[in-house]
């Protein structure tokens, strides 16, 4: 699948894309160029022309990654496009866009707090911003796949 | 025993939501509007905690939440009841099994009255406030 | 110049928290820094409340799960279930007859209405007016009716399935939720007259709380407080999901910024959900069976992800799911509307006074109904005492 015109300037750092349904366009890149890649999206689309929606992470405990993907959706032509990067397992770490896309800001802490992946650079992550301090003091994360709930219910 | 039979003539009030989905919440405020007409039991909501005779509580109890229950219980004067309202306050409801919640009230303070429903209608809840109060009356 | 009071103000919220959250009572804690009147500083505190619902959807099956994200948010949980619905569907390829879709919308727009007018008697409450706000919740007795007759339940209606609705209509029904609406239009445009004309509301919502357009963007605010602010993001006209593709409708918009637009909004919407809910009612298609029959639904999922968006009435709630093609979800990821709308706004009460807080916190419609106790700790004297929210609103601190 081709990069969407809308996109051509950020050819160089989509290494693969294809989509995602029901109609939206996922465009993988390399966690090294997120910075560049998002302020790429604020010169050319401008600060109204579309907003950071949500910050979700997966863990694949078999491919010894996590995946992060950031949706955005343009305004005002309403479009969804994923920007997906893999994070290795043993070294979940990622720079920060808070500084210049404040709506990253209840993501990336959400994301740390759940799942453990840090983005360097953002000074408000800290463990209890959802999960009981009964979980976190064991240091453990409850979206990652070793947790696991009780059995029996 | 003279105590009870006093605060059954006109018991107040104190709701406190331990992480519910607020659908019980909006049905124990839509039960103190005119529509349901809780006055004419002497039924409201009390200004404060310490006013009040009986708690109303919704919600699976998350961990967070289950200590501020306990000490808002050990700020109500004597004598004191429990409505746990709900499926969720009952024994957990749908979110049994999760890693943050306590399951159901009795699990932190005493309840004396079950309202089971997801979520229980007004007129449950006022039926809840209306038993515990005849029971009072007759003498607990 | 220093801060010399800090107000705590524990709110309940829809948000999602945690693995799994969404509905939160207390979850929230809102930590004003003021000097003197003026707030110089918000902290946006979480970590109250979380269930962990994302967790407990990877445990249960693909059905069972339709139950439980709609216990997300009692207030709006039909366009929870309907947004997980849809994920699945898209997962499955499944695209069910028009019939349900125009009676998925019927469902959807009743519960706009609901919730709107549950938000502005709220605020008439906030600012004193506690007449209006048990004329509100009367009124707003007529929808719960209505969504009782088609669904079944005043509140959690537990009304989608894969593939069509639970339960059908008749002429009878049809008939009797037209009558209510009917009723119910007069007292709307009332009570949309009163927040235009009534000189307190005026005086307390006008430039409060001005978001200009590209601190909405930039900070990912959405729904009616976007829509107060000029910035046109409704997702029924972007998505066109459902039957939104074939029932009329304008996206309400406003320039002013302030909290009074974003209450207006919430009026408008409400009046254009009657007429849509009058639309469908009048042409509601017959071409095929609106509830799907059960042992017909699909046993094996197969391997894939699909991403729904709904405009749920606080703003756009969006579901992520992700089948390997077993029985239950590998990942299901929920963000609402108030995750973005409450956490990311902490800059939008600097520069106003503390009175005009809870005004601005309301108009991003919190589910404020519960916890209104909030602790002022006077740095200067050393005092800390429980004020409710309508006394800081007043002025009292």
């Amino acid at each position: 699948m081709e990069v969407p015109e809308k996109l051509e300037f950020l050819s160089k750092f989509i290494k693969k894309a294809y989509s995602l349904k029901p109609n939206r366009v996922v465009l993988e890149f390399d966690r090294e160029n997120v910075r560049e890649l998002f302020k790429l999206l604020l010169e050319n689309l401008g600060e109204t022309g579309f907003y950071l929606a949500v910050i979700e992470g997966t863990d694949f405990p078999d491919k010894n990654m996590f995946r992060l993907d950031y949706y955005v959706i343009t305004h005002p032509d309403r479009e969804v496009y994923v920007f997906r990067t893999w994070l290795p397992r043993d070294n979940p770490h990622i720079d920060t866009v808070v500084d210049f896309i404040p709506a990253a800001y209840s993501g990336e802490c959400e994301t740390y707090d759940l799942l453990g992946i840090v983005f360097d650079g953002n000074k408000y992550l800290k463990r209890g911003f959802f999960v009981p301090k009964d979980v976190y003091e064991k240091g453990v994360y409850p979206l990652r796949k070793e947790f696991k709930l009780r059995k029996g219910v | 025993m003279g105590r009870e039979k006093l605060i059954s003539y006109s018991p107040w009030l104190a709701h406190f939501n331990t992480g519910a989905c607020n659908g019980c919440d909006i049905e124990v405020l839509a039960a103190l509007t005119p529509l349901y007409d809780p006055e004419r039991f002497g039924v409201k909501l009390a200004p404060s905690i310490r006013y009040a005779d009986i708690l109303v509580v919704t919600g699976a109890v998350t961990k967070k939440a289950g200590e501020r229950l306990k000490r808002i219980y050990e700020q109500m004067p004597n004598p004191k009841y429990v409505i746990a309202v709900g499926a969720c306050a009952c024994d957990g409801g749908v979110f049994r099994g999760s890693y943050s919640v306590f399951e159901g009230v009795d699990k932190v303070i005493p309840v004396d009255i079950y309202v089971p429903g997801c979520p229980p209608r007004p007129e449950a809840i006022l039926d809840a406030i209306v038993s515990l109060v005849l029971k009072l009356r007759k003498g607990g | 110049m220093g801060v010399t009071k800090v107000v705590e103000i524990p709110i309940t919220l829809e948000i999602p928290v945690g693995p799994q959250h969404p509905a939160l009572h207390e979850p929230l804690m809102l930590k004003v820094y003021a000097d003197g009147e003026d707030v110089i500083r918000v902290d946006i505190n979480t970590g109250y409340n979380h269930r962990g619902v994302e967790k407990l959807c990877e445990k249960n099956n693909f059905y069972q799960n339709i139950f439980l994200c709609g216990r997300v948010c009692g207030i709006c949980n039909t366009v929870h279930a309907n947004c997980y619905t849809r994920a699945v569907e898209y997962v499955l390829d499944i695209d069910p007859p028009r019939r349900a879709k125009y009676l998925r919308v019927l469902a959807m727009e009743l519960e706009r209405i609901h919730s709107h007018m549950i938000i502005n008697a709220i605020m008439a409450e906030i600012l004193g007016f506690d007449t209006l706000f048990m004329y509100i919740m009367r009124d707003r007795e007529k929808i719960m009716k209505a969504k009782e007759i088609l669904t079944g339940n005043r509140v959690l209606a537990d009304y989608m399935m894969i593939g069509g609705v639970r339960r059908d209509v008749d002429e009878v029904k049809k008939d009797r939720i037209k009558k209510l609406l009917d009723s119910i239009e007069p007292d709307v445009r009332y009570y949309k007259k009163v927040f235009e004309e009534d000189d307190t509301i005026l005086k307390r919502l006008v430039d409060v709380g001005v978001i200009k357009p590209r601190d909405i963007t930039l900070h990912g605010l959405l729904g009616p407080t976007a829509r107060g602010s000029g910035i046109e993001i409704d997702v029924r006209a972007g998505d066109r999901y459902d039957a939104y593709d074939e029932v009329p409708f304008n996206v309400v918009v406003r320039k002013e910024m302030d909290s009074w637009a974003r209450m207006m909004v919430r009026w408008e919407e409400t009046l254009e959900s009657i007429n849509m809910c009058r639309y469908v009612l009048e042409h509601l298609p017959s071409d095929g069976p609106a509830v799907p029959d059960e042992r017909r639904l699909p046993r094996r999922f197969p391997e894939g992800e699909s991403f729904a968006r709904v405009e749920a009435p606080r703003g756009e709630l969006t579901y992520y799911v992700y089948s390997v093609g077993k029985q239950i979800p590998y990942r299901v990821k929920i963000r609402t509307p108030s995750f973005n709308n409450i956490i990311n706004s902490g800059f939008t009460y600097i520069g106003y006074s503390i009175a005009d807080v809870p005004v601005i916190l309301t108009s991003y419609d919190p589910c404020i109904a519960c916890m209104e106790r909030a602790v002022v700790i006077d740095l200067e004297s050393g005092v800390r005492k429980l004020v409710s929210l309508r006394t800081i609103v007043k002025g009292g601190v």
